[in-house]
């Protein structure tokens, strides 16, 4: 019932609009942003282009920024994140290689619970919705060298952080699957063309997006090394991909090493100076 | 927070469902090759039933003739035989040595061209070039010629427009895309729609949509418009065909075939109306097969090849190509000389 209260007060705040909710002057929602390079392994396959599962390497950026909700800080958090990804892969023979690029956009509110009994552990969980574009790219292929993707999906994710010190540096952990539910996504027919669909033929291309059709499992592991307001992010990602439609099976798999660094954000008052009784509240830290 | 217990089994039945997600694998031997090339072909190729292939029965035949001693070389040539059943000039076999052709499509027939007979007695080699195309006037320049020798070789706009320029008091054009083996369908689309002055129907496709042999899609039926920002030729004009017109070409003839002022003068095309599709095995071949069925504007399968214009069918005549003369070309002259005749003696 509890969680029940919670989310319907969460809607009727964002339905009654954001800015209905006068912020509380004395709070304070530093924003955290993380900057990310990650390089690591990636397997790709789709059969609209090749049964073979080729392997090799994937290099990304990725963007994280977190800040608590306006409405509700101490127990709302947002998190918006952006990552673009290349893969270059071999077949099993290494005579051939496909490309993959993926850029993907990523909007999450959670609900966050400090565990009492932990001290410095704290659980969130909350909905996401995601936007996703890119292209897998067979070079060897004649009429069928591309399979571009597209999706756009609502699931559910989770954060869980805990806070220690490693001597005097604090150190912040961190776990963070998402898991997409419902949406839809792009794929063309068993074997059509993409001359078809130059040619008019837009039918059956988008599909619904469910876990039997389209499953996503995403998990960063992360351990954040504080030095002051900065951060030096040390992690690992792992982001797997299944889709099926029109008979048509597509994988992408990676596993990548996370490097990167963290900062937070302080907004100030129009006079330009923090207030002396300001509350902060971070969403990450 | 209770619901939230829900979670970990909501998870457990994605993973579940995601396991169905099933990709069949084949070993990386002699054996498992030969299943996969099979079974590749024979869920992706478009035309078992027009060919009246039973591909089954293909399989017992060749399956036999695969052991385990064989040289990759002798094994090629059991997959390439057997991928020869099918008959059809989209379907290759390719290794790093040897890529495999079906060729009696084109070479149990006349070839019915010589390109330097016409560099040689009709442009004494003065024509011209321009990206991948042969121009130059005929017959006391009363015709265009254009050769055309592949879809594949971009058509430029502006080369076009200059093209029909010079050739602006012909009377008529002979297209000639005899050994033509085909390239891109917008090269198509580029060329022909210089010739109509209407939106026209250009043809249909149907891909396949499932891995059963009948497995397909509704024809999906699409249009040319005019190119009204350049030139357009709407005078009387002659296609050369030979049975090496192939893929790209042949869907050009077909179109090309429906058009009022145009003549279809030759030999059957060769065919190759499926749209290939790609593929590979483990051990890196890849393979190349009719995916898509291309159904000309009447909604006719041309696989098998297009026809020439009724009473325009011919072929190369040696002892006429001996003193110098194309007699197909001659016939493609004639045709067009004919269609003003035709046209005074409807007047009269």
């Amino acid at each position: 019932m509890k969680l029940k209260k919670t989310i319907l007060g969460a809607v009727a705040a964002l339905s009654a609009g954001l800015g209905a909710f006068a912020q509380n002057e004395a709070v304070l929602r530093p924003v955290t942003s993380v900057y990310t390079v990650e390089a690591g392994s990636s397997y790709l396959c789709d059969t609209y282009m090749t049964p073979l599962k080729y392997g090799g390497w994937q290099m990304a950026l990725g963007y994280e920024r977190w800040q608590a909700m306006r409405f509700d800080p101490e127990n709302w958090v947002m998190n918006l994140g952006g990552r673009l990804s290349v893969d270059r892969t071999l077949n099993p023979a290494r005579n051939a290689v496909m490309w993959g690029l993926d850029l993907r956009l990523d909007w999450a509110m959670m609900r966050r619970f400090d565990i009492a009994s932990v001290p410095g552990l704290t659980l969130a969980a909350g909905g996401q919705t995601t936007l996703n574009g890119g292209v897998l790219y067979l070079n060897r292929n004649s009429n069928n060298p591309a399979s571009a993707k597209a999706a756009w999906t609502v699931g559910v994710t989770g954060q869980a952080t805990y806070s220690l010190t490693l001597g005097r540096l604090p150190v912040v952990l961190g776990y963070r699957p998402s898991l997409p539910l419902l949406g839809c996504f792009f794929s063309p027919d068993y074997d059509e063309l993409y001359y078809e669909i130059y040619l008019g033929n837009h039918s059956g291309l988008a599909h619904v997006a469910w876990p039997g059709s389209f499953f996503r499992f995403d998990q960063l592991l992360s351990a954040d090394l504080r030095f002051g307001a900065t951060a030096l992010r040390v992690g690992y990602r792992c982001n797997i991909l299944s889709t099926k439609a029109s008979n048509i099976v597509s994988r992408q798999i990676s596993h990548c090493i996370s490097l990167g660094i963290s900062g937070e954000w302080l907004p100030v008052d129009r006079g330009g100076k923090l207030s002396d009784e300001a509350r902060i509240i971070s969403a990450y830290y | 927070m209770k619901h939230l217990g829900y979670l970990p089994l909501a998870i457990a039945v994605s993973i579940a469902a995601a396991a169905c997600h099933s990709i069949e694998e084949f070993d990386n031997g002699l054996q498992g090759n030969f299943d996969a090339l099979w079974t590749t072909l024979d869920q992706h190729y478009c035309f078992f039933e027009e060919k009246g292939v039973d591909w089954d029965s293909v399989y017992r035949e060749y399956k036999p003739r695969v052991n385990d001693t064989m040289d990759v070389f002798a094994y090629f040539d059991v997959c390439a035989d057997m991928l020869d059943e099918l008959r059809d000039g989209h379907v290759n076999l390719s290794s790093s040595f040897k890529t495999s052709y079906y060729r009696k499509w084109w070479s149990d027939y006349p070839q019915n061209y010589d390109e330097r007979l016409i560099q040689e007695h009709y442009f004494n080699f003065e024509y011209s070039q321009a990206g991948g195309l042969t121009y130059g006037m005929l017959a006391d320049s009363t015709i265009g010629y254009i050769r055309y020798p592949s879809f594949s070789y971009g058509i430029g706009e502006g080369t076009l427009d200059l093209i029909f320029y010079q050739m602006r008091d012909c009377l008529g054009l002979v297209i000639d895309i005899r050994d033509n083996g085909g390239g891109s369908l917008t090269n198509v689309e580029t060329l022909v729609s210089r010739f109509i002055d209407r939106r026209i129907l250009a043809g249909a496709i149907s891909h396949k949509n499932g891995p059963a042999h009948n497995d397909f899609s509704e024809p999906y039926k699409f249009f040319y418009e005019p190119n009204y920002e350049h030139v357009r030729w709407l005078r009387p004009i002659s296609v050369l065909t030979n049975r090496s017109t192939f893929s790209a070409a042949n869907n050009f003839t077909g179109i090309m075939k429906t058009l009022p002022m145009v003549t279809i003068v030759g030999a059957t095309t060769g065919g190759g109306s499926g749209m290939p599709f790609s593929s590979e095995i483990p051990c890196g071949w890849a393979v190349r097969m009719s995916g898509s069925r291309l159904y000309d504007p009447l909604g006719h399968e041309t696989e098998t090849g297009i026809e020439p214009t009724e009473g325009y069918a011919v072929d190369l005549d040696p002892e006429a190509e001996a003193n110098g003369i194309d007699n197909m070309l001659e016939t493609a002259i004639e045709a067009i000389y004919r269609f003003y005749d035709s046209d005074s003696d409807t007047e009269g």
